[in-house]
């Protein structure tokens, strides 16, 4: 018994801070925007009091006013799609391009992997802001990418097209910028394929297709599931790129967030639509997690 | 603030066991009765006083200021609604010294301290925020303006005196993709209003949606909405037209210059008026020294100290005895120092009320959107 109790305390001494942590700093918060989103915004921004009296003109209490605006205007809903949108691209193209890379490194020489991943996290070493600066000047009209390009388009007799300021720079900067949270967990799984697999197949008769998509394919869905988390839901939220390098029609839901707390200092707004992509994204990761788990459980039967 | 080069690693070991040694001795010092150091404190924007000022007025008051910044008058607000106090002097814009007369936040000013408060340009005192300047004292000045590559504009043979250049299809098939204007629902839709005849502070809706009407027709021909890229973007000749302000605008023409640029960024105020931006020191009430902070606003008023940040970047100065400290090419530059007939079509942006925010903010996601 004695044993046990002290077991106990070794278990919430571990666990306790990190669990407090998690308590004070997220959920506290959390339920804080979710009262927000349900009061009136203050007449110098922040919120109205929730009781008492407020300055003239405020609005004081509890309302549902928030989510009527919302739901009753079919244009946040269109933000909402759009950037669903913008953040399947962008993780379908992290996906194509960090298959094969993944693939590559773990294949490559047991000597070899610890530097290519090396190269893969090294664009963390610098400020995000940075490396975006730096999109900027090489999608900039006057560099050899757009000079060359618009050069060959003026070949074919086609006007001219900017690269920076436009959606295709958002969704270049959205894949550069989540690219290694994409190759990183499909890098761990991979590499924890057992070669002999395949070569079975081989004997089995399989050719390399075959190997791929009935062998190695199946096995990484975990870490494209997980590597697809860690993009989409980050671009979803993302307001800094496509202010950088977007262009005058691309506003995302991320910037119509970050406008109701900077700009228009109407918090409650802000924090429904923040409750809203909230629940949203649950939704997705909901959806995620159960195919994995299908999946995973399809594999081991 | 100076970073200090990282030591070498035996230094490093020693930094490491003399750490505690060294905390154990901060703990003494900071129990210690405070050493009679005087200090004022002031939340400023970003280099928004001269270090030779400061250096020149910590001579003379035998004190010490220590400055925080901040970036946006929201941001200013929000922290000091988040608690943040201490502070002697703020220089909030016009409209964010509205709200902090109205939250009861600050000191009235004891004008018998403020022996060089006729200084002051008569056109920039009496303003709707505080009326009779109770609170406030003018410093310093931004208009909302065009920023041009001049060389550009004048071979297109287009007007740079007009807000037409930003609005009017006929003249933006010209510069299509370089143009930005401001990321500001407020800033835009003024511009917007101005071009249509109406006042920035007009609050009538359908005049709102003519001038969403016209900044939707002109948004296919600009590059971006953006509140600070355009400087390089001017400087290094990628955009031709920018809606922006004066005291960037300044800061890339000078940019420009100083690469050698074979083209000049040149910048002026519309006819049809513009937004003008007057920013004042003002005393806040959880400041401990008012008196240092009154002693400094008389030496900021003072004309060769105020002068010198219009030196630095190029912002206009309501403080007429500093016209003649400040460089002939910026007190004769008219987009800087309007004339007295230019001036009665400057106008600061009054804040709206919460419902006219939130229709505002839904024309904005419209226009972001289309």
């Amino acid at each position: 018994m004695p044993k046990r109790s002290a077991e106990r305390t070794t278990r919430w001494l571990v666990s306790g801070p990190p669990t407090l942590f998690m308590l004070l700093f997220f959920l506290a918060p959390s339920l804080i925007m979710v009262l927000a989103s349900f009061r009136y915004p203050g007449t110098f921004g922040g919120l109205a009091p929730m009781f008492g009296a407020g300055r003239p003109g405020e609005d004081t209490g509890l309302t549902l006013e928030n989510y009527r605006f919302f739901l009753s205007d079919f244009i946040y809903v269109e933000i909402f799609i759009k950037s669903f949108a913008v953040a399947l691209l962008s993780t379908l193209i992290c996906l194509l391009m960090a298959y094969p890379l993944a693939l590559l490194i773990a294949r490559s020489p047991k000597g070899r992997r610890d530097l290519m991943v090396l190269l893969v996290i090294l664009p963390f070493a610098s400020n995000f802001l940075i490396r975006v600066y730096a999109l900027m000047i090489l999608l900039g009209p006057q560099q050899a990418l757009a000079t060359s390009l618009n050069g060959a388009l003026a070949l074919f007799g086609l006007g001219r097209v900017n690269l920076l300021f436009s959606s295709f720079a958002v969704v270049v900067g959205m894949v550069y910028v989540h690219l290694p949270f994409m190759v990183l967990p499909l890098y761990t799984n991979l590499e924890k394929h057992d070669p002999a697999l395949l070569d079975a197949a081989q004997d089995l008769g399989a050719n390399g297709w075959q190997r791929f998509w009935r062998v190695t394919f199946p096995l990484s869905l975990p870490g494209i599931f997980s590597g697809s988390a860690l993009v989409f839901i980050p671009v979803l939220g993302m307001f800094a790129i496509p202010d950088l390098l977007g262009g005058t029609r691309d506003i995302l839901i991320g910037n119509l967030i970050k406008d109701q707390f900077l700009g228009t200092r109407d918090w409650p707004f802000g924090s429904m639509l923040s409750i809203m992509l909230t629940v949203v994204v649950l939704g997705f990761a909901a959806i995620a997690a159960r195919l994995s788990r299908r999946d995973g459980a399809r594999e081991e039967a | 603030m100076s970073a200090s080069p990282a030591p070498a690693a035996p230094a490093r070991r020693l930094a490491v066991a003399l750490l505690p040694a060294l905390f154990g001795l901060l703990l003494q010092v900071a129990t210690l009765p405070a050493r009679a150091e005087d200090v004022l404190r002031l939340f400023n924007w970003n280099n928004y006083v001269s270090q030779d000022t400061l250096d020149r007025f910590e001579v003379q008051c035998r004190c010490r200021v220590l400055q925080d910044y901040y970036s946006d008058n929201e941001e200013m607000l929000a922290k000091l609604a988040a608690g943040a106090s201490g502070y002697d002097i703020i220089v909030p814009t016009g409209n964010a010294v509205e709200t902090l007369i109205r939250q009861g936040a600050l000191r009235p000013l004891d004008r018998a301290r403020l022996p060089h408060f006729s200084n002051l340009n008569a056109a920039f005192l009496d303003s709707f925020f505080d009326p009779g300047n109770r609170y406030s004292v003018p410093y310093a000045y931004t208009i909302t303006l065009l920023g041009y590559n001049a060389d550009r504009l004048d071979a297109l043979g287009l007007p740079h005196d007009s807000w037409a250049v930003l609005f009017e299809p006929r003249y933006l098939e010209k510069l299509r993709g370089r143009v930005t204007v401001l990321d500001s629902p407020r800033e835009l839709m003024a511009a917007a209003l101005l071009y249509l005849g109406y006042r920035v502070n007009d609050a009538d809706e359908a005049h709102w949606r003519a001038a969403r009407d016209l900044i939707i027709r002109a948004k296919p021909y600009w590059a971006s909405f953006s509140n600070s890229s355009y400087i390089k973007e001017l400087t290094v000749g990628n955009i031709w037209l920018a809606h922006g302000y004066s005291n960037d605008m300044f800061v890339a023409a000078q940019d420009a210059a100083k690469a050698g640029r074979p083209f000049k960024v040149a910048f002026s105020t519309p006819k049809e008026g513009a937004v003008l931006a007057l920013d004042n020191m003002v005393l806040h009430k959880s400041g401990p020294r008012p008196d240092l902070a009154l002693a400094f606003m008389d030496f900021m008023l003072d004309g060769r100290n105020s002068a010198e940040l219009s030196n630095l970047i190029g912002s206009g100065n309501p403080n007429a005895a500093a016209m003649p400290f400040i460089r002939p090419e910026i007190a004769g530059n008219r987009a800087v120092f309007p004339d007295a007939a230019s001036v009665k079509r400057l106008e600061m942006l009054r804040d709206l009320d919460r419902q006219r925010r939130r229709v505002l903010n839904r024309m904005w996601v419209e226009i972001k959107l289309r």
